[in-house]
């Protein structure tokens, strides 16, 4: 089994100081690391539940990553990882953004400590305000014909209206690193609009939330990613995907509200961008 | 009703007429079940017979917000007529004598939501993960906080805040005390949203559920406003409705015609915010999780009547 570093990952957790991080095979597989508490084993416990779940709609099944497992892999002492199917094994150049969900990222149960950590992250980002922060995001720059990523720390101090940029960030074409002229959203309709869109995806998921009271998502992302090599045929092949399960807990018979408010908010920065970009199209 | 300032001198006369007008007219409510009530020489809001609600501006900031927010609402012609109708009509700010002696207060005029019914049943809920927001002093958040997490504010996105729901069965409305309704945990929120619709609320067997379909559910019921209410707030982005109560009221005694005249209002606007381009996610995902629970109640009193109970 050939195993290497993902080449495209933009939020959680990397291989760094001796710390095992996730890794991908030849095949289509991610190896994700068990985290040594309770993490690792809330996140193989929504999988295992996930997948047998005979109530989970298949046009649902869809936004979230194929579950395959855990194992033991050679090379990371025999700990066991969490086997996903890899989501961009079938992008040759993708474009990547992580959105963390929910105007909060604590919940009941979890311990004081942690519920205080997450009210500062969150207070600081735009969770608080928005209902949702950009976790981190990678984009291919059509002129530099390289990816660009912003500067993390930077990404983290972004208020309302950086979240606003960095979303016509992702689906423009021109200079990225060049802060001097203004994102083109030239790709807004591929991406974001159309039958087959990230608008059309996100309400599609939002239809679920309102009634799913199986899992509250706590924490959760939700990936959005795309083509650039065929984008210009006008086929993107965006997708949507939610990921990062280490904080699932049980509905209990209620919705997950905290998910579904902060989705609702991003579907509506996501729609106004879709909506300048086509008013500034018929202008043109 | 414009807003009067109080210390315009031409308008005294004016002023002074409207306030032995007030005066003659104004009693503590009957069936107020949140908020500050005007009992026993405390300072709370008061009615008068021709169906207006006299809420006292107190000195601080929230009675300033609220009327800021009535005035800014009632001029917004961003506001759909279908939406208006969710919200207490607005009729300016009027001289009346204070509940607790203390003399003449501007007092909020508002449309008394529940005039005209003879025996409603109302319960207010307060809609939201958080009632605190952001740039609130550390007290106050401290407080708002504490509160969320005892109540079902956290887990359920709403709490019940009050409760006066009638009896039939009994002859007389059963009122839990406040308490008993701020430590209601799921299962209790779920209880009291049974009982407001059923006929013996105040026994200890199971709510009956009598009146679900006729009070939650059909075109003009409970149900169907919410979800009018909840595609508005699918998108509006002019106002972030911190701490806002949903108000809901049915009559129990229409005098032969069976009407129930169900409503849904949105009350208590002290801590409204501009909503700055954003929508109120924290007032949707609340109010979505409030739909459900009305939408469960409704399907398995349903179901029971499909079963010939």
């Amino acid at each position: 089994m050939h195993l290497k570093a993902p080449e495209h990952q933009v939020a959680g957790h990397i291989a760094k100081d001796g710390k095992p991080g996730p890794l991908v095979d030849d095949k289509g597989r991610f190896f994700k690391p068990l985290q040594g508490d309770s993490r690792g084993e809330i996140e193989v416990k929504f999988y295992e539940s996930f997948s047998s779940n005979t109530e989970i709609p298949d046009h649902i099944r869809r936004y979230f990553p194929v579950y395959h497992g855990t194992q033991a892999v050679e090379g990371s002492d025999g700990a066991a990882m969490i086997v996903l199917e890899n989501l961009l094994s079938k992008y040759s150049k993708p474009s990547v953004m992580d959105v963390k969900m929910g105007s909060r990222t604590w919940y009941p149960e979890a311990s004081e400590e942690y519920i205080r950590k997450c009210l500062r992250k969150d207070a600081r980002s735009t969770t608080v305000s928005s209902g949702f922060r950009i976790s981190g995001f990678e984009v291919y720059d059509h002129k530099e014909l390289s990816f660009w990523k912003p500067d993390r720390k930077l990404l983290n101090g972004i208020k309302v209206d950086g979240v606003r940029l960095a979303l016509r960030k992702f689906v423009s074409s021109n200079t990225l690193s060049d802060t001097s002229s203004k994102p083109d959203a030239a790709f807004a309709s591929s991406v974001y609009g159309g039958s087959n869109g990230v608008l059309t995806q996100l309400l599609e998921l939002k239809t679920w939330f309102e009634n799913q009271t199986f899992y509250h998502f706590n924490s959760c992302s939700i990936l959005i990613i795309y083509e650039n090599e065929s984008i210009h045929d006008d086929d993107a092949r965006a997708q949507v995907k939610l990921v990062d399960f280490a904080h699932v807990h049980d509905g209990n018979g209620v919705i997950d509200h905290n998910f579904l408010g902060g989705l609702c908010s991003f579907i509506n920065f996501v729609r106004d961008i879709l909506q300048s970009s086509d008013e500034s199209t018929e202008n043109n | 009703m414009k807003l009067y300032n109080i210390n315009d001198p031409i308008c005294y006369s004016f002023r002074l007429l409207c306030v032995l007008v007030a005066e003659k007219m104004l009693k503590v409510p009957e069936h107020q079940v949140a908020g500050h009530i005007a009992k026993d020489g405390k300072l709370g809001p008061l009615v008068d017979d021709r169906g207006r609600f006299y809420k006292p501006l107190q000195g601080d900031a929230r009675g300033e917000n609220e009327a800021k927010f009535y005035e800014s609402f009632s001029s917004n012609k961003n506001v759909p007529d279908h939406i208006r109708g969710y919200f207490p009509v607005y009729h300016g700010v009027q001289l009346a004598e204070a509940s607790d002696g203390s003399g003449k207060l501007p007092h909020m005029v508002l449309e008394d939501v529940v005039s005209g019914y003879v025996k409603p049943s109302v319960m207010d809920v307060k809609i939201g993960s958080r009632t605190w927001y952001p740039d609130v002093s550390e007290e106050y958040f401290n407080k708002c906080i504490k509160k969320d997490s005892a109540t079902t504010t956290v887990s359920l996105g709403f709490r019940v805040s009050g409760l006066k729901i009638f009896d039939c069965q009994e002859s007389r409305f059963w009122r839990p005390d406040k308490r008993v309704v701020l430590a209601y945990k799921v299962d209790g929120a779920r209880m009291a949203l049974r009982k407001f619709v059923s006929s013996n609320p105040s026994a200890d067997s199971v709510p009956d559920c009598a009146y679900a379909s006729e009070v939650y559910g059909g075109s003009n019921g409970i149900l169907a406003k919410l979800l009018e209410l909840k595609a508005w707030f699918e998108t509006q982005t002019l106002y972030h409705f911190n701490s806002c109560s949903i108000l809901m009221v049915y009559e129990n005694d229409s005098g032969g015609d069976d009407e129930r005249r169900a409503q849904v209002k949105l009350v208590d606007f002290a801590h409204v915010l501009d909503g700055n381009g954003v929508i109120d996610h924290n007032f949707f995902g609340g109010l979505c999780s409030f739909i459900k629970f009305i939408q469960d109640i409704l399907e398995s009193s349903d179901n029971r009547c499909e079963n010939g109970h």
